[in-house]
């Protein structure tokens, strides 16, 4: 056996723990087994939890001999899976790992044939049968623990020595049992992926039912939280294309939350006061300019929600210094409130209030290039009024 | 010898399971696409079609479309993935023996084929 493509193997099994996409690490062995191991050719059958089999996942080399891949699946009852999980076949690879078809044809002819003996023999039979269907001269198995994750699969050695010598299938079976750590590392990790997108979904879902209890309680800003995130997230992107503003990490993910909850303060506020339809009192005016830090409020114990609560809690401050609740001036303003500010107002200007009729569109876009650099900032303003103009 | 009609574009697949059912005294023929298994079957009157259902130009059930607008009744069993739900309904409605899902089993599929042989 040539020492430099072992020294490969061991590089590529070394790298392996670091891969933790399984395909490519499989892709990687399978390609490096048939160029340096000079088989003609090579697959790897896959266990799949979901499907409970065992799957031809991928084979590479000499077309005409190539299995395909993803085409067959073996059960756990199939032969070839048997002899290397029933612990009936255990003793006849206690020396060695793996399986040569020369040794099985040896086996089989020492086997009798009754009882035990005559099932062992039928399953060396079958399991010869299937070597020789897929044109393979020897399976490496590789475990984690107990259990069969992988199985290689190897075709004749293109260089005329059909067989392996022991010490290269001695040396394959080391590479598989590091190729089924490799494997039970990447699916740790796929579950653990799986884990956080449910914990996000939980997250998103959680946020949404908060939103909606402002709806409910204000019944005429209903479908105003989804237009504002709307329109948010359109100019956040439209931003984030243009570089002009540096934007704060996870940008878009923050404008999302933060236009559902803009006006999630609203929920301290008297639903007489909200929904009145008369003018409102100098006082009951003062209740609602205090749903941007009521908002605040109820996000400030939550430290992931630290960006998207200067999105409620600054919503309603002017560029000109002239809003509230501290009257930020400028750039002083968090961009995520800017954004949001610009979508609040626009939505609120082209609804039906109960006191007024909705604005058109081109008197709202108006209104807001008028106010550019003065309620709103500027650069926001701009990409915003482009992009409505452009719709 | 009877005859089965592989239908699959791909040529692994194609080759693979020509060489499987030769070794079991099949008379194989193949079909890389739509057209040419519609050619093969007017020509060759095959006793058996093993149709993929994912191929490039015209999908298996366009084929079989064709096969049973054509009055052909050959038997077919289809080879299809496991989320062709409706594909398998439509395959039924046209009369198809059977169907298998990709990954196959290939004792499974060895079974079917040799049965609907007689």
């Amino acid at each position: 056996m040539q020492l430099d493509y072992k020294k490969e193997l061991e590089n590529a099994s070394r790298s392996m723990i670091l891969v933790h996409d399984p395909a490519t690490l499989i892709k990687l062995i399978i390609r490096l087994i048939v160029r340096k191991v000079k088989a003609d050719h090579a697959g790897v059958i896959l266990y799949d939890p979901e499907k409970d089999a065992y799957v031809l996942t991928l084979s590479g080399g000499k077309a005409g001999l190539k299995i395909p891949s993803g085409f067959a699946k073996f059960g756990r009852g199939n032969s070839l899976i048997k002899i290397f999980t029933d612990k009936k076949f255990k003793p006849f690879f206690q020396k060695k790992n793996t399986l040569a078809v020369d040794d099985l044809n040896k086996m089989f002819w020492q086997q009798g044939v009754i009882g035990d003996k005559k099932e062992i023999k039928e399953t060396f039979h079958d399991v010869s049968c299937q070597m020789s269907m897929f044109n393979v001269v020897a399976c490496v198995p590789a475990y984690f623990r107990d259990n069969l994750l992988a199985l290689l699969l190897l075709g004749q050695k293109d260089t005329g020595s059909s067989s392996y010598e022991e010490d290269e299938l001695g040396f394959l079976s080391a590479l598989a049992s590091d190729v089924a750590m490799a494997i039970q590392n990447a699916n740790l990790i796929n579950d653990l992926k799986k884990e956080v997108d449910r914990n996000k979904a939980l997250f998103i879902n959680t946020v949404l039912s908060l939103a909606s209890t402002i709806e409910a309680k204000d019944k005429y800003t209903r479908g105003h939280t989804e237009r504002v995130t709307k329109y948010a997230l359109s100019i956040a992107k439209e931003l984030s294309k243009t570089k002009i503003i540096d934007l704060p990490k996870d940008f878009m993910e923050n404008i999302y939350i933060s236009g559902l909850l803009h006006d999630i303060g609203k929920i301290g506020v008297p639903e007489s006061v909200l929904c009145k339809e008369t003018k409102l009192t100098d006082e009951e005016f003062l209740q609602i300019k205090e749903h941007p830090l009521r908002g605040a409020e109820i996000l400030k114990n939550l430290p992931e929600f630290e960006q998207c609560l200067e999105g409620v809690k600054y919503h309603h401050e002017r560029y000109d210094g002239r809003g509230y609740p501290e009257g930020l001036k400028g750039e002083d303003i968090p961009i995520i409130a800017a954004v949001v500010a610009v979508a609040d107002t626009y939505d609120a200007m082209t609804s039906d209030r109960t006191y007024r009729k909705a604005l058109p569109k081109e008197v709202a876009i108006e209104e807001i290039r008028k106010n550019s650099g003065i309620q709103f900032n500027p650069i926001v303003a701009n990409v915003f009024v482009q992009m409505l103009e452009a719709e | 010898m009877p005859k089965l009609l592989i239908v699959d574009d791909e040529q692994d697949v194609r080759e693979f399971a020509k060489n499987f059912f030769v070794k079991r005294n099949i008379d194989v023929r193949t079909a890389s696409d739509g057209d040419e298994a519609l050619k093969l079957v007017e020509e060759d009157k095959p006793d058996l079609m093993l149709l993929d259902v994912r191929m490039g130009e015209m999908t298996g059930v366009e084929v079989l479309r064709e096969l049973r607008k054509r009055q052909c009744d050959v038997k077919v069993v289809m080879v299809t993935g496991v989320e062709d739900q409706e594909v398998i309904d439509e395959a039924k409605s046209l009369g198809v023996v059977n169907y298998v899902h990709k990954p196959l089993a290939l004792d499974e599929l060895e079974q079917i084929v040799l049965k609907e042989l007689g």
